[in-house]
């Protein structure tokens, strides 16, 4: 939520760079880093996971980069950001740098020290990251493995390393069938460890806003004659809306109707018995706030409204990382989004 | 109502993960006073923020004070500067009722308005009564709300429950008074006591770090622990309350209450599951395992103590007598130490010694185990100088965390061996800031999760075991010692732990 994720911005205290760099010189260097952090509190570490990203282009590793920093009091961890280059000069280039961040309960303000660490990766060892991620792993503690492009090939042995996949289907293409492409993917990716789906994270209050519409009573009863849905917006995230419902409502898909939009909204119909109701979710234009509304036939009304978080990035990363799990409810929801693709 | 069974939300599939409020209302006693406008209102928007109010909620305060529907949501939005734009929902859907609570007629209004929020919101019957008015009308308005069987759920499925604040009575006698007129209208399990201490997210880890940690509780036992001290120091005097803080003390006001919360969570014995009884159950064990001080005994193990004027961070403050609301002759202690004996397997002959009071040196709350010293100390003396038996303490508040105390090795070629503090602090690890402990235990109440509540027995043992003190004290067995503001109490607590070879820690 943004009122839990406005640290100070970190500053970086210590940095260290070397082109050609052999693994154990990173190691040493790394090490050095904390020493002589020392004095300013860096000797003690706070660490949640080892995130390792890997590959994106420029620009979306410069998003993930402010997004980990952001979250650096809160989910401190050892970032990697690993560029494999298989076409250039074989040689690792480091850089690494020693964050220090603060947080404060109010009355006390503590430092908190994340370290960061680039690798540009060149020739074949490009091919074989996992010999090259594995030495930073911080012991005992998750590995996580970022991929902000493309969602990786299921049978890459980097995989073996990870206790979880982040990655982000709110980019997938306009084209259908590559959406389509991507989530099967996905799935067969999800069969074999547990997946995050930023995107997932981040329309989490859409979901929570249009489940909590059906909590009283007289609404709860409508779930039973749901007629049709209608979802708007980009294609990755109107899929996976799509999905969602068409699983979770057990509907057929010519129930379930998906356009384009800027913003995402769903609307649902439903009718039982004598009662009649309209449900919408949708983003308010003038506000960062999500609104959600529910209207009866009897007389019940009842509506409510969410602020959306200033960095989305940042607040699904935090909510990801606090969840690093597989979740079954997204798994079929992917598996319904295949099918309204295709 | 649909006769058939309730039908579960498939969309809600993975979301209940977190506990979210019910549909249902919040009805709020004392609305127009401090505590509603200071601590509840923001407590709830927190909450809306956070994602754990439902869309179907409102609430309906009521107060003597004049006030209209609008003149009260007025004094929501005023309470919430920078509310999100969920508040301003929940403020639509809220509204007031002006009226005495001996009047029949507040609560006939009170029962109409709730039957129109639930037939225009679907909150289908629940209510929480949040009791945030002074203690002398508890067992009036729980009678009253009887009177026109708001006490009871209207709906099948619906719930409805009672919050009330300490102080829980002003002795055991009165507590027991009040206990029996809220019986009379509502079951047990419908009350739900607050001590807002409870809700503090460090007092709660008092049992994680007991009970999810296989190294700390083998050693929490009379084998390897000295005696405990528990210190809840106040650096601010009585502000605005020294007409409540009179006829309290400190004592009353924090020991009968606070302490004995958190005495129970450091003594009790591991409960069997969750369960909110099951915890309850083991803390009242906790209690009754505490010896009863003996009245003629009470000047030994009891120190009271006033303060008088002094320097507090950096200011100069009045003596207690000097404060506004309190008698110039005042004989109430704003300070107490005590000692007391624990009478059970795990804590026999560990003494737990116990500090609190206003105008101290800092605030904080702390629970400290004292480790007892190693049998055999190989090194030589002048090596192990500055050892100290080792430290296990609970920060709870500010600055929550963990602290332990041990002995390493100073680096050189000489041996000799120092003290060393590993030192957790729970902000910098954790995910995200904690709940408010007021946004906490109003999500419990609605959500109906008692655990951090008071069960009635807690009440009335903790009452058991401060009362010999009271009744001696009342009798002029101990003098009121005084302390200079912005000390660490008086010298008379010094010489208490003193008699017993120990002393007080320096937080």
């Amino acid at each position: 939520m943004a009122d839990t994720l406005s640290p100070p911005g970190p500053v970086a205290v210590q940095r260290w760079q070397k082109t050609g760099a052999h693994l154990g010189e990173v190691l040493d260097a790394l090490s050095n880093l904390r020493r002589q952090g020392a004095g300013q509190g860096a000797g003690t570490r706070t660490a949640v996971m080892t995130l390792v990203v890997v590959g994106g282009t420029d620009a979306e590793a410069d998003s993930c980069l402010s997004s980990v920093r952001a979250l650096g009091s809160h989910h401190p961890c050892r970032a990697l950001m690993v560029r494999p280059e298989p076409d250039s000069t074989p040689a690792i280039d480091a850089e690494a740098c020693l964050w220090q961040a603060r947080t404060s309960d109010g009355t006390d303000e503590h430092p908190v020290f994340f370290e960061e660490l680039h690798l540009r990766v060149g020739g074949q060892a490009a091919s074989h990251l996992a010999s090259i991620v594995g030495p930073f792993a911080l012991a005992d503690m998750p590995l996580v493995l970022w991929f902000p492009g493309p969602p990786p090939d299921p049978a890459d042995p980097l995989l073996q390393v990870a206790t979880a996949v982040l990655v982000d289907t709110r980019f997938a293409s306009s084209d259908v069938a590559e959406v389509a492409h991507v989530y099967r993917t996905l799935l067969e990716l999800a069969n074999r460890q547990p997946v995050v789906d930023l995107s997932w994270a981040r329309l989490q209050p859409w979901r929570e806003l249009l489940a909590g519409l059906f909590e009283p009573e007289p609404a709860r009863e409508l779930l039973r004659g749901v007629r049709s849905v209608a979802v708007k917006g980009k294609p990755g995230p109107r899929h996976l809306l799509g999905g969602w419902l068409l699983a979770q409502l057990d509907l057929r898909t010519r129930e379930v109707t998906l356009q384009d939009a800027r913003h995402v909204e769903i609307s649902l119909h439903a009718a039982y018995g004598e009662e009649e109701g309209t449900f919408v979710v949708s983003r308010d234009d003038t506000a960062r706030a999500v609104w959600a509304r529910a209207t009866l036939s009897c007389g019940v009304a009842h509506s409510q409204a969410l602020p959306l978080p200033d960095d989305s990035l940042t607040t699904a990363l935090s909510a990801a990382m606090g969840n690093l799990r597989a979740d079954r409810v997204w798994e079929r929801a992917l598996a319904a989004a295949a099918t309204l693709a295709s | 109502m649909t006769t058939e069974a309730a039908f579960d939300n498939p969309l809600a599939e993975g979301l209940d993960t977190v506990r979210r409020a019910p549909p249902g209302v919040l009805v709020v006693f004392g609305a127009s006073g401090d505590l509603t406008h200071r601590k509840l209102l923001p407590a709830l928007e927190r909450l809306s923020r956070r994602r754990l109010l439902p869309a179907a909620f409102a609430v309906i305060g009521i107060a003597r004070t004049e006030m209209s529907d609008d003149a009260f949501r007025d004094v929501m939005v005023e309470a919430v500067p920078g509310a999100g734009p969920g508040w301003a929902e929940i403020v639509k859907n809220s509204s007031y009722i002006t009226g005495d609570y001996a009047h029949p007629g507040t609560f006939s209004a009170l029962a109409q308005r709730l039957g129109q929020v639930d037939e225009a919101l679907g909150t289908g019957g629940t209510r929480t009564y949040y009791l945030a008015t002074v203690p002398d009308v508890f067992a009036e308005v729980a009678r009253m709300l009887g009177q026109v069987k708001l006490n009871r759920p209207a709906h099948p499925g619906a719930t409805v429950r009672l919050v009330i604040e300490k102080p829980f009575g002003h002795d055991r006698a009165t507590a027991r008074q009040l206990d029996a007129a809220l019986h009379e209208v509502f079951d047990e399990e419908q009350i739900y006591r607050i001590d807002h201490y409870l809700g503090k997210e460090t007092v709660q880890n008092v049992l994680a770090l007991r009970f999810a940690n296989a190294i700390f509780e083998p050693l929490w036992t009379r084998n390897y622990i000295d005696h405990v001290q528990v210190t809840v120091a106040e650096s601010l005097g009585v502000e605005k309350r020294g007409s409540f803080y009179e006829k309290a003390g400190a004592l009353r006001d924090i020991v009968q209450n606070h302490v004995m919360q958190v005495l129970s969570l450091t003594l009790m014995e591991p409960a069997s599951s969750i369960d909110s009884e099951r915890i309850r159950d083991e803390k009242v064990k906790a209690l009754r395992s505490v010896v009863v001080p003996q009245v003629p005994e009470v000047a030994n193990i009891a120190v009271r103590a006033q303060y008088d004027s002094g320097w507090v961070e950096g200011v100069s403050v009045p003596g207690y007598r000097q404060e506004d609301g309190v008698d110039p002759h005042s004989q109430t202690e704003t300070y107490v130490a005590l000692k007391l004996a624990v009478d059970n397997w795990r804590w026999a002959g560990v003494p737990i010694y116990v500090r609190t009071g206003k105008r101290l040196q800092k605030r904080l709350t702390e629970v400290a185990l004292q480790f007892k010293e190693v049998p055999h100390l190989a090194f030589p003396k002048a090596a192990a100088e500055g050892l100290h038996p080792n430290a296990l303490v609970l920060r709870i508040q500010p600055d929550e965390g963990v602290t332990l105390r041990f002995g390493a090795k100073v680096p050189g070629q000489a041996f000799r061996v120092r003290d060393v503090l590993m030192d957790f602090s729970y902000g910098t690890a954790f995910l995200e800031d904690p709940p408010d402990a007021y946004e906490r235990l109003l999500l419990d109440a609605m959500v109906g999760d008692p655990t951090l509540f008071i069960r009635t027995d807690e009440v009335d043992t903790a009452w058991q075991i401060v009362e010999p003190v009271i009744e001696a004290w009342s009798a002029g067995a101990a003098p009121l010692a005084g302390y200079a503001a912005g000390s660490w109490g008086p010298r008379q607590a010094d010489t208490l732990i003193q008699r017993d070879g120990r002393q007080w820690r320096t937080p």
